[in-house]
C-alpha cells in the first residue's frame, strides 16, 4: 500500500548536488583516456558513450522521483486530502510535472547530440559537441532545482506523518482547543503527546493503539477545532477536519463542561452543530471532559439544553446505525482526565460501538453470507427429561470444605511475624519443625569449622569403633619406634667431645684462611720475617697461652725463650710489652727511696728489637735518615698527649707541628723519643743540649755536633745510640723548669 | 560453609580467603593466595614445584597413605543431627589430628635418620683425626679421652687473702 511508503522515498538531491553526482559518475564510469590519434569511429564512439551515460543516469532518478512521490489520485482519499491540506495538490502536482519535463528534456537533447556525434570529423570538434550536451542537461536541472528543493521538503514531512491505517478500527478525538483531547489520549494509550495550558498545542495528528477484547484500536488525536466558516480554517484544523471526513471511527466529541479552556459550552455547541455532518454514519460520543471542576449536574439550565441538544443529535446517529433504541448512557458520558474518573468507561463505549457497527456492516456484506454458510454449532438435543448434573465426588466436596475451615484457623508463620514485630524485627525459627531423636536437641548448635577440617567430613556413625583402632595401632606404632630409637642412640658424641670438636674445626678453619691469605700474597707482596716481628705478636706471655691450651706445662719453655733472649730480667721492672698499652699512674707505690727509683728508671731489654730507625729489610726505606724521617712525617699532624715516664712520671707535652726554629727541632727529636727505646737520660741530655735550663747542678754534658736550627726535611743522621753501660747517671730537674 | 583444599599448594582455604576460577570445562579451581594463583596461570605444574605438598608427597618427603586420611572423606549423604554423635566426633577429630602429626613427623624423621646417622659417623672421625690441632700428643698420652686438655691458673696467695673480709 502505497501510504507506507512515505518513509520510503529516497532522498532528492538539490539541483547543484543532482548535477555534481550525476558528472562525476559519468567521469568515474566511462573511459577517460582519449588521444587525436585514434580512429575517428573510435573517438565518436567514445564521446557518444559518455552523452548516452549521462542522459540515462538523469533519466533514472528522475524516473526513480516521479515514481516514488506518491500520486495524490492513487492514494486513499484521506492520504490525498491530507497530503493536499498540508502541501497543496497543485503545486505538488506541479512540481512532479516539471520534473517528468525535465526528464523528456534531458532525452532530447542527448538524441539530438549522440546524431550529430555520429558526424563529427575530429577530436576537438566531438569533444566541444558532448561538452555542449552535457552542459544543456545541467542546465536543464538547474532550471529545475526549486522543484526540487520543495519535493525534498515534502518528502521530510512526508517521512514523519503518522502511520494511519485507514481502514482498520480508529477512534477519533476532537473538539475545542484545551479541553483535553491529548490527556485523554495519553491515559488510554502509550502515546505521549504534549500537553500544555496553551492552546493549539497538538499541531497535527497523532496516532496512539489501545486494545479493547483482544482488538487493537487506532486512537487518533486531532488539533483543535475552532467555530469558523470553512473557507477561514488554517492547515491544522484542515489536518482534523481531514480525518474526520474520511475516516470511518467512532467519533467523540470532547466538550469541556467547566469551561476552563477559555471557550463556553454555547461555543462549543455551536461547533459541534456546524460540523455534525461531518459524522454521519460515524458511532458519536459526547464526552464531558474536566468533571473534576464542574460536575454535569452543576450547570446552568442554559447549557444544559445545549447539552441536551447535542445528545438528541447523537442519538439520532445511533438510531440512524444499528436500528436498536441504545441506552442513552452510550451517548453522553462524563469523565475527568486529571482524576482518571470515567476514562475507562469512555473508551470502552467507544470501542464497543464501533465495533457493533463494523460488525453489523460485516453481517450485511456479501462476504460474511460466505463465511456464514461454513459455520454450524451443534447443540445437542436432550433426549429426555432427566436432569444430569455433573457428578463431583463426595470425598472431594467434604475435603473442600474442611480446607476452607482450616485455613481460617491454622495460624501462620506470617501471622506470628506480624505479632512479633514485623519483617525486620522478627526472624523466624527455621529449626521449629526438625524431626530428631531428642527435641532438646533442636537448637543446638553444631560448628561446621575445627582446627582447619570440615566437620561435616567427620561425621560417621563408627567414628568411635574406628578411633578406638586406630589407637591401638598408635600404640603399637610408637612401642616399634622407641624400640628403634633405644637402638640408635648410642653413636652420639658426649658434650665434651662435641666441644673439642668445635675447636677442631675452629682451628682448622683459621689455617686454612691463613693458607689462602699465605697463598695470595706470596708473590705480590713481600712479608716481613718473622724475625723483626713488627707487631709485636711473639711474646713469651703468647707462647705461654697457647701451650697451656694445648695442655702442655709452658713454664719451662718461657724460662728457657726468656734467657735465651738479649738483656737480664731484673726486679720489679714492667716489661717492655706493657710500656706502651699501660696507664699505671700509682705514684709513690712501691718505691721507698729515690735511688731505687732512679736505678728502675735504668731499664734493660728482656727482649730484643731493632732501635726504630734501623732499616727492616722488606719495608721499603733506603736508609735509617730516611726511615726517621718517614716517621716524622707521617706522625706530625697528629696531637701527642702524653709522654710516659719509666714509673708513671708522666710529662704531659703537648707538641704541635710549627714550624722553623728550635721548636721544629725539638719536636722532630721528641717525635723520635716516641718511638724509640732510647733511654731517658739520653732524651734528658738532648734537651739540656737544646734548651736553656736554669742550673740545677746537673754535670756538664758534652756537647754534640748537632744544629740549633732544622728545616725539616733536612734532618741530621740520627746519632747512634751510645752504649748504655756507659752512660753517666744524671737526676732529672722538676718538671716545672722545663718550658 | 567449608574449607577448601588448594589446587596448588594444598593449603587450607578459608572462606573470604582466595580466587576460586571455573575453567569452561566447569572445573573448579581454588587458590589460597595470588602466589598459588600466578603460578597456575604460569602453567606450572605443583608436582614440580618444590614447595607445594603435591611435590612433597610425590617425592616422598611427606607421608602418602595412612589410616588417618581415610577419616576425612567428603560425604554427599547429609546424617540426622544426633548429640552424641556430634560430641564424639568433635573430639575425635583432635585425637585424630594429633596422631596424624605425629605420624607425619615421625616419617620425616625417619627420613632424616639415614643422614644423622652418616654426619655422626663423619664427626667422630674427624674428631679422631684432628685431636692433635687441640691436644698436644704428651697430654693425650696422660689423658686418653677425646676432650679438650684443661688449663691450669696459678691463683697467687695474696688475691684470696684479700677476698675473705669480702666474702662476710
Amino acid at each position: 500500500m502505497v501510504q507506507y511508503n512515505f518513509k520510503k522515498i529516497t532522498v532528492v538531491p538539490n539541483g547543484k548536488d543532482f548535477v555534481d553526482i550525476i558528472l562525476s559518475r559519468t567521469q568515474r564510469q566511462t573511459p577517460t583516456v582519449v588521444h587525436k590519434g585514434y580512429a575517428i569511429s573510435r573517438l565518436r564512439q567514445f564521446y557518444m558513450r559518455k552523452v548516452k551515460y549521462t542522459q540515462q543516469n538523469f533519466h533514472e532518478k528522475l524516473s526513480t522521483i516521479i515514481e516514488e512521490f506518491p500520486r495524490l489520485d492513487e492514494i486513499h482519499p484521506f492520504y490525498a486530502d491530507l497530503l493536499h491540506v498540508l502541501y497543496n495538490k497543485d503545486h505538488y502536482k506541479l512540481a512532479l510535472g516539471q520534473i517528468n519535463t525535465a526528464r523528456n528534456l534531458i532525452s532530447k537533447i542527448a538524441k539530438d547530440y549522440v546524431k550529430l556525434l555520429k558526424y563529427g570529423d575530429s577530436l576537438y570538434r566531438c569533444k566541444s559537441l558532448k561538452v555542449a550536451a552535457l552542459g544543456r542537461m545541467c542546465t536543464v536541472i538547474k532550471r529545475i532545482g526549486p522543484s526540487l528543493a520543495y519535493l525534498e521538503q515534502i518528502r521530510q514531512h512526508m517521512a514523519r506523518l503518522p502511520s494511519i491505517d485507514p481502514n482498520t478500527r480508529t477512534i477519533l478525538i476532537c473538539g475545542y482547543p484545551n479541553v483535553g483531547k491529548s490527556s485523554f489520549m495519553n491515559k488510554i494509550t502509550r502515546a505521549d503527546v504534549d500537553v500544555q495550558p496553551y492552546a493549539f498545542t497538538t499541531k497535527s495528528l497523532f496516532v496512539g493503539h489501545t486494545d479493547y477484547k483482544y482488538l487493537r484500536y487506532q486512537v487518533i488525536d486531532t488539533p483543535g477545532i475552532l467555530d469558523r466558516p470553512f473557507e477561514d480554517r488554517n492547515i491544522i484544523e484542515m489536518c482534523s477536519i481531514t480525518a474526520l471526513a474520511h475516516l470511518r471511527a467512532a467519533v467523540l466529541f470532547f466538550l469541556d463542561i467547566s469551561g476552563s479552556c477559555g471557550y463556553s459550552i454555547a461555543q462549543q455547541a455551536a461547533l459541534f452543530h456546524s460540523i455534525k455532518s461531518l459524522f454521519m454514519n460515524k458511532p458519536l460520543i459526547i464526552v464531558c471532559n474536566k468533571t473534576d471542576l464542574q460536575p454535569l449536574d452543576g450547570i446552568s439550565e442554559e447549557d444544559r439544553k445545549l447539552v441536551t441538544e447535542m445528545k438528541t443529535e447523537a442519538m439520532k446517529t445511533v438510531i440512524g446505525q444499528g436500528g436498536e433504541p441504545e441506552n442513552e448512557e452510550g451517548v453522553l458520558l462524563t469523565m475527568s482526565t486529571l482524576t482518571e474518573d470515567g476514562v475507562i468507561a469512555v473508551k470502552n463505549a467507544a470501542c464497543e460501538r464501533l465495533l457493533n457497527q463494523r460488525v453489523e456492516l460485516k453481517k450485511k456484506s456479501k462476504k460474511m453470507n460466505d463465511c456464514r454458510n461454513r459455520f454450524h454449532v451443534a447443540l445437542p438435543k436432550p433426549r429426555d427429561q432427566k436432569e444430569r448434573p455433573p457428578c463431583i465426588p463426595q470425598a472431594v466436596l467434604e475435603a473442600k470444605t474442611k480446607q476452607a475451615e482450616e485455613e481460617k484457623k491454622r495460624k501462620t508463620e506470617k501471622d506470628l511475624e506480624e505479632e512479633n514485630g514485623g519483617a525486620g524485627v522478627y526472624s523466624a525459627s527455621l529449626k521449629k519443625n526438625y524431626i530428631l531423636a531428642s527435641d532438646e536437641w533442636k537448637e543446638d548448635v553444631l560448628p561446621e569449622i575445627l582446627d582447619g577440617h570440615n566437620v561435616y567430613d567427620f561425621i560417621d556413625p563408627d567414628i568411635l569403633l574406628r578411633l578406638e583402632e586406630l589407637e591401638r595401632e598408635e600404640g603399637l606404632r610408637q612401642a616399634e619406634e622407641e624400640a628403634d630409637d633405644f637402638e640408635m642412640d648410642g653413636e652420639e658424641l658426649s658434650p665434651e667431645e662435641q666441644e673439642a670438636l668445635a675447636e677442631i674445626r675452629k682451628k682448622k678453619n683459621l689455617l686454612i684462611q691463613q693458607h689462602r691469605m699465605k697463598k695470595s700474597t706470596a708473590e705480590s707482596r713481600p712479608v716481613v720475617p718473622r724475625k723483626f716481628d713488627t707487631d709485636r705478636k711473639f711474646t713469651t706471655k703468647r707462647m705461654g697461652r697457647q701451650l697451656s691450651t694445648l695442655g702442655l706445662d709452658p713454664s719451662l719453655a718461657i724460662n728457657r725463650a726468656r734467657s735465651k733472649s738479649r738483656g737480664r730480667k731484673r726486679e720489679r721492672s714492667v716489661e717492655r710489652g706493657e710500656a706502651d698499652g699501660g696507664d699505671t699512674m700509682d705514684i709513690d707505690g712501691n718505691q721507698e727511696s729515690k735511688k731505687l727509683r732512679l736505678r728502675s728508671m735504668s731499664r734493660s731489654r728482656s727482649r730484643s728489637r731493632p732501635p726504630i730507625t734501623e732499616v727492616v729489610p722488606g719495608e721499603g726505606l733506603k736508609d735509617s735518615a730516611q726511615k726517621s724521617y718517614s716517621y716524622i712525617e707521617t706522625k706530625a699532624p697528629v696531637l701527642w698527649e702524653t709522654f710516659h715516664w719509666k714509673d708513671g712520671q708522666a710529662l704531659r707535652h703537648e707538641i704541635k707541628l710549627c714550624s722553623g726554629g728550635e721548636r721544629s727541632f725539638t719536636f722532630s727529636i721528641f717525635a723520635a723519643l716516641m718511638f724509640s727505646d732510647i733511654d731517658v737520660d739520653l732524651v734528658a741530655r738532648r734537651l739540656q743540649q737544646l734548651l736553656p735550663l736554669p742550673k740545677t747542678g746537673l754535670p756538664p754534658l758534652p756537647q754534640p755536633t748537632i744544629p740549633t736550627v732544622l728545616k725539616p726535611g733536612l734532618l741530621p743522621p740520627f746519632p747512634s745510640i751510645p752504649n748504655l753501660s756507659s752512660a753517666p747517671k744524671v737526676t732529672l730537674p722538676p718538671l716545672s723548669s722545663f718550658p | 560453609m567449608r574449607i577448601e583444599k588448594c589446587w596448588f599448594c594444598s593449603s587450607t582455604v578459608y572462606p573470604g580467603h582466595g580466587i576460586q576460577f571455573v575453567r569452561n570445562d566447569a572445573k573448579i579451581f581454588r587458590f589460597c593466595r595470588s602466589k598459588c594463583h600466578k603460578n597456575f596461570k604460569m602453567k606450572r605444574n605443583p608436582r614440580k614445584v618444590k614447595w607445594t605438598k603435591a611435590y612433597r608427597r610425590l617425592h616422598g618427603k611427606d607421608m602418602t597413605q595412612d589410616s588417618t586420611f581415610e577419616f576425612e572423606r567428603k560425604r554427599n549423604r547429609p546424617e540426622r543431627y544426633d548429640r552424641n554423635l556430634a560430641e564424639n566426633t568433635l573430639k575425635a577429630i583432635k585425637k585424630i589430628d594429633k596422631i596424624r602429626s605425629d605420624r607425619a613427623s615421625d616419617h620425616i624423621k625417619n627420613r632424616l635418620k639415614t643422614g644423622k646417622v652418616q654426619r655422626q659417623k663423619e664427626a667422630r672421625k674427624q674428631l679422631e683425626q684432628g685431636i692433635h690441632l687441640v691436644k698436644a700428643p704428651l697430654a693425650l698420652a696422660q689423658d686418653s679421652s677425646l676432650h679438650l686438655p684443661k688449663i691450669k691458673v696459678n691463683v697467687s696467695q695474696a688475691q684470696t687473702e684479700g677476698n675473705q673480709p669480702m666474702e662476710e
